[in-house]
């Protein structure tokens, strides 16, 4: 009976539910509290602000280094996305497919940079990049959110491929269709899904990455989360908080994305 | 119909008028029974029919919106589940996963704190009787259905309950399995002489087990009886449809002369008489109920004898069942009915699919029934 | 953001169609290459430097276990990482229990707000834990409003607000797995407890929390490994006084430009981490890693 939500008994149930409600709002709290911050005309971010105003929107549109830190963003995220959906691609179906020795241990070792502490990965790779010159470079961006999204991306299109029936691909075959067609047209549509969801990880990952991105920036190149941890470690201007809340509409309209395709697709 | 006698306190299991309602939705309508110490009483029904709801209600998991349940003499409602000291068995075995079979027996003797020495004796003994001794050690996931399914019922009666209820605690096994867990499950019965409350679908099941059956529809009881009663004389249309196979011929009442209906077949054809039924008024359309085995075939050109109705039928098909062979017929107002003859009977394998024949049955072995 | 996914078990063998490709290994090597050269062989090169810099031999590792400031950095992050843990579980457990029985509109709002916090991005997340616990911050103001207190309290700059801000973050990475698991539990089971007599608190600890408890051990281990090696949130929220081993790691890095050191404690923190996920992996089994 303690996992029948009427049948429960008042007291446990009463109490599950105020604990349940105390922590959704300090879940929540947060981050309502910064959006509504970010409209608010105190420049020490006062609550309840005394009046209401745009201009920390104003002045974040009007710096040219929050722009050039979210178009640098996005390029490295696009990047990334496509590297990552490929080479996870080709991974997971080798992983998938395949018959070599090792094929298990092969695939611990694929998942590896996911359980690892960011910090040592990041620290590792600044070392490497800085005897190469590589730091302040797209590449060594793109390569480092690369290592910690390929991981995501071979485990979203391995468990797509897994529920692949791959006897479509031999009747493609014997209609006379080349490997070449038969992969374009049969298999990888059907894995439209996997290979959407992992481009759209892949991207949200390298998106949000803060840790490798902080070593991997000069003061000349620096993605949207290196200039947000830079200016927290000044001061907490409202101005963050209007990128924050742009962020937070952001991960919104992601969420409602994803909702909208799932019921389509049910 | 209930079967409640006129003082509740005697009875061992008593339900008055008990009613569940969830918003317009009626699950259990006016439902009242007594049960006898150490009957074994089945609720059988199609789903939805209220059965499991009043079972449920015994249990306590669902509160009736009204009535009353009164166990030994005291109200069981407001009782909590856990203090009822009742057995239950559930469609899904439900053992403890992460508890071997002796520690899923021993659960409700350590929650009682029985002492260890009185569990361990018990818990062999409940063993003993399921017929697995030597599997203490072993875990659920290890079993079969049909075993899981006798350590939930060694479990249930671990601490003596006076009352056993069974929620379909068979669907879930296969035929061979459930025919062997029914014959255990009448040894158990006979063995500890515990009130049991069966619920099922099955009727044949519920022939098979009960001492009772009272069937369900709609949330109502339509008939309570002993597996006998409710073949030779169903009370209603529903119970005459549920148990054992039936043929229901449209026909149409004549005349009515005192307890006795004058009735015409869909082909004009007068039928002598028939035991009334239900209130049928002339001019009403109704049901005449014959069980296939009640149906003979004979030769199509024998008059009918001075006790039997015959009517000029064709045979569609036939089954040989190995104890019986099953005859489909057409009438002439095409209706299938359907003649089971035993093998025994000489005349039995004499039809082929297209013979015309006569089929005859003794109107006192027929029932009308309104068409309501 | 951290999107889990469960990894995809193994084809079985009986799958295995005439057209499979046996030379399936080519088509790791890009990925292969990418693995070695960028994960690989630098992790590897700094970790062998942690004893071959400045020269070599095992004096960083005394270095860490023998001064008193790197021990306090390790015994820091063990503690909070601890706290964390115990807290998430404190909260998480009923949150996630209360998700698995309640009605379906209910569970789904309540799963909305937890993701919607996990998918917001970090930064903002500590940011507003930042301005919320400052001196200044709304929960300094509401409580002297309140008279509860005479002077702000410091909740920045130090553990207390490094422990509030990763409960935070982490409560999510404990509620979703157990939540998982409490789902898939069978309510009749804890009926079947009911009628064999168990009083409510009986058929809690002797039936739901032995069942809950995979679930539930899985995601603490996630949580306090994660906490371990945590970066941002502690960084920010704790001050360079308070620091996490991470950050000690970054700090020796860019600020002392003591590689040697930092390898070792980038030793430790890897050791430690991958092998909690080993003991996760042979008690719990591969279904519940990367969740």
């Amino acid at each position: 009976m303690l996992l029948d939500f009427d049948r429960m008994g008042r007291p446990l149930r009463a109490t599950l539910v105020g604990i349940a409600t105390l922590t959704s709002l300090f879940l929540l709290a947060p981050i309502v509290f910064i959006v509504a911050l970010s409209f608010g005309s105190s420049q020490w971010l006062i609550f309840p602000p005394p009046g209401w105003t745009l201009q920390w929107y104003r002045d974040l549109f009007a710096d040219p280094g929050w722009l050039e830190a979210t178009w640098a963003s996005v390029r490295i995220g696009l990047l990334v996305m496509v590297l990552s959906v490929v080479l996870g691609f080709l991974t997971a179906l080798a992983l998938v497919r395949g018959s070599f020795p090792g094929r298990a241990a092969l695939k611990a070792l694929f998942l590896t940079p996911m359980v690892m502490p960011v910090v040592v990965l990041a620290v590792a790779l600044y070392a490497m990049f800085l005897k190469l010159g590589l730091t302040g470079t797209l590449f060594g961006f793109v390569v480092g959110h690369l290592v910690i999204a390929l991981p995501f991306s071979i485990i979203t299109i391995g468990n797509a491929l897994e529920g692949f029936d791959f006897s479509l691909e031999d009747a493609a075959r014997i209609c006379g269709a080349s490997e070449w067609t038969v992969k374009w047209r049969v298999t990888l549509p059907s894995l439209r899904l996997g290979l959407g969801a992992a481009a759209v990880f892949s991207f949200l990952v390298s998106w949000d990455e803060v840790v490798v991105s902080i070593f991997m920036a000069t003061p000349g190149v620096e993605t949207l989360p290196v200039r947000i941890w830079a200016a927290l470690r000044q001061d907490l201007s409202p101005v963050i908080a209007a990128a924050s809340a742009l962020l937070i509409g952001f991960t919104l309209l992601m969420m409602l994305l994803a909702a909208a395709l799932k019921k389509r697709n049910r | 119909m209930t079967s409640a006698s006129a003082d509740p306190a005697d009875a061992f299991l008593s339900l008055r008028g008990l009613r569940k309602t969830y918003g317009s939705a009626v699950a259990i309508d006016n439902v009242s029974l007594d049960i006898r110490r150490g009957e074994f009483m089945t609720f059988l029904g199609p789903s939805g029919s209220g059965k499991s709801s009043t079972l449920y209600v015994v249990a306590g998991f669902q509160d009736p919106t009204e009535g009353s349940v009164m166990l030994e003499r005291r109200s069981l409602l407001g009782v909590a589940p856990n203090k009822r000291n009742i057995g239950m068995v559930f469609q899904r075995y439900t053992l403890f996963p992460h508890l071997s079979v002796a520690d899923n027996i021993a659960f409700p003797l350590r929650v009682r704190k029985v002492p260890d020495a009185t569990l361990r004796t018990k818990v062999a003994a409940m063993l003993k009787l399921v017929h697995l001794e030597g599997y203490g050690h072993r875990m659920p996931g290890e079993l079969s259905g049909g075993q899981q399914q006798r350590v939930a019922i060694a479990r249930a009666l671990a601490y003596d309950p006076p009352l056993l209820l069974m929620d379909e605690p068979l669907s879930a096994l296969d035929k061979k399995l459930r025919d062997e867990l029914q014959s255990e499950l009448r040894r158990i019965h006979q063995e500890t002489g515990v009130t049991i409350l069966y619920v099922t679908h099955d009727q044949e099941e519920a022939l098979r087990l009960s001492d009772r059956i009272a069937v369900f529809n709609a949330g109502r009881i339509e008939q309570v009886g002993t597996g006998a009663e409710l073949y030779e004389r169903p009370a209603t249309r529903f119970v005459a449809g549920f148990i054992g196979n039936s043929n229901f011929l449209p026909v149409h009442v004549a005349a009515v002369n005192g307890g006795v209906a004058e009735l015409t077949l869909p082909n004009g054809q007068r039928l002598a008489s028939s035991r009334l039924h239900c209130a049928a008024r002339p001019g009403d359309d109704a049901a005449l109920m014959v069980r296939p085995d009640r149906l003979r075939l004979d030769d199509p050109m024998q008059p009918g004898g001075d006790d039997n109705v015959g009517v000029d039928v064709q045979v569609r098909d036939l089954s040989y069942l190995g104890d019986s062979v099953q005859y489909a017929v057409s009438t002439p107002w095409q209706q299938e009915l359907c003649v089971r003859q035993p093998l025994a009977h000489a005349d039995a394998m004499r039809w082929r699919i297209g013979d015309h024949a006569r089929l005859c049955w003794q109107p006192s072995r027929a029932q009308l029934y309104a068409n309501a | 953001m951290n999107a889990h996914t469960a990894p995809f078990p193994m084809a079985a063998a009986a799958h295995a169609p005439p057209s499979r490709s046996s030379t399936g290994l080519r088509w790791l090597l890009p990925a292969a290459t990418l693995l070695l050269l960028c994960f690989l062989v630098p992790v590897a090169m700094l970790l062998v430097r942690s004893v071959t810099e400045p020269s070599f031999g095992l004096q960083h590792y005394r270095e860490l276990v023998g001064s008193w400031t790197y021990l306090r950095v390790l015994g820091n992050t063990f503690l909070v990482a601890s706290v964390v843990t115990v807290v998430a579980v404190v909260i998480g457990f009923p949150v996630a229990w209360l998700m698995a029985v309640l009605p379906r509109g209910w569970a789904q709002l309540l799963m909305n707000i937890l993701l919607l916090s996990m998918w917001t991005n970090l930064l903002v997340r500590t940011y507003a834990w930042m301005v919320l616990l400052q001196r200044t911050g709304f929960i300094n103001q509401t409580l002297l409003k309140w008279g509860w207190i005479d002077s702000p309290l410091p909740l920045v700059n130090n553990l207390v607000g490094v422990t509030i801000g990763m409960t935070y973050i982490m409560l999510p990475f404990l509620v979703l797995p157990l939540h998982g698991t409490l789902k898939a539990l069978d309510p009749s089971i804890l009926r079947a407890a009911a009628v064999c007599g168990a009083s409510r608190w009986q058929a809690f600890r002797r039936v739901l929390v032995p069942l809950a408890a995979p679930g539930l051990a899985s995601g603490a281990l996630m949580v306090f490994v994660m906490s371990l090696g945590y970066f941002v949130t502690p960084a920010l929220l704790g001050g360079t006084s308070h620091m996490m081993l991470a950050e000690l790691i970054a700090q020796l890095v860019q600020s002392l430009l003591n590689w040697g050191l930092a390898g070792a404690a980038a030793l430790v923190l890897l050791a430690v981490t991958l092998g909690l996920y080993a003991l996760q992996l042979r008690w719990f089994g591969l279904a519940s890693k990367g969740r």
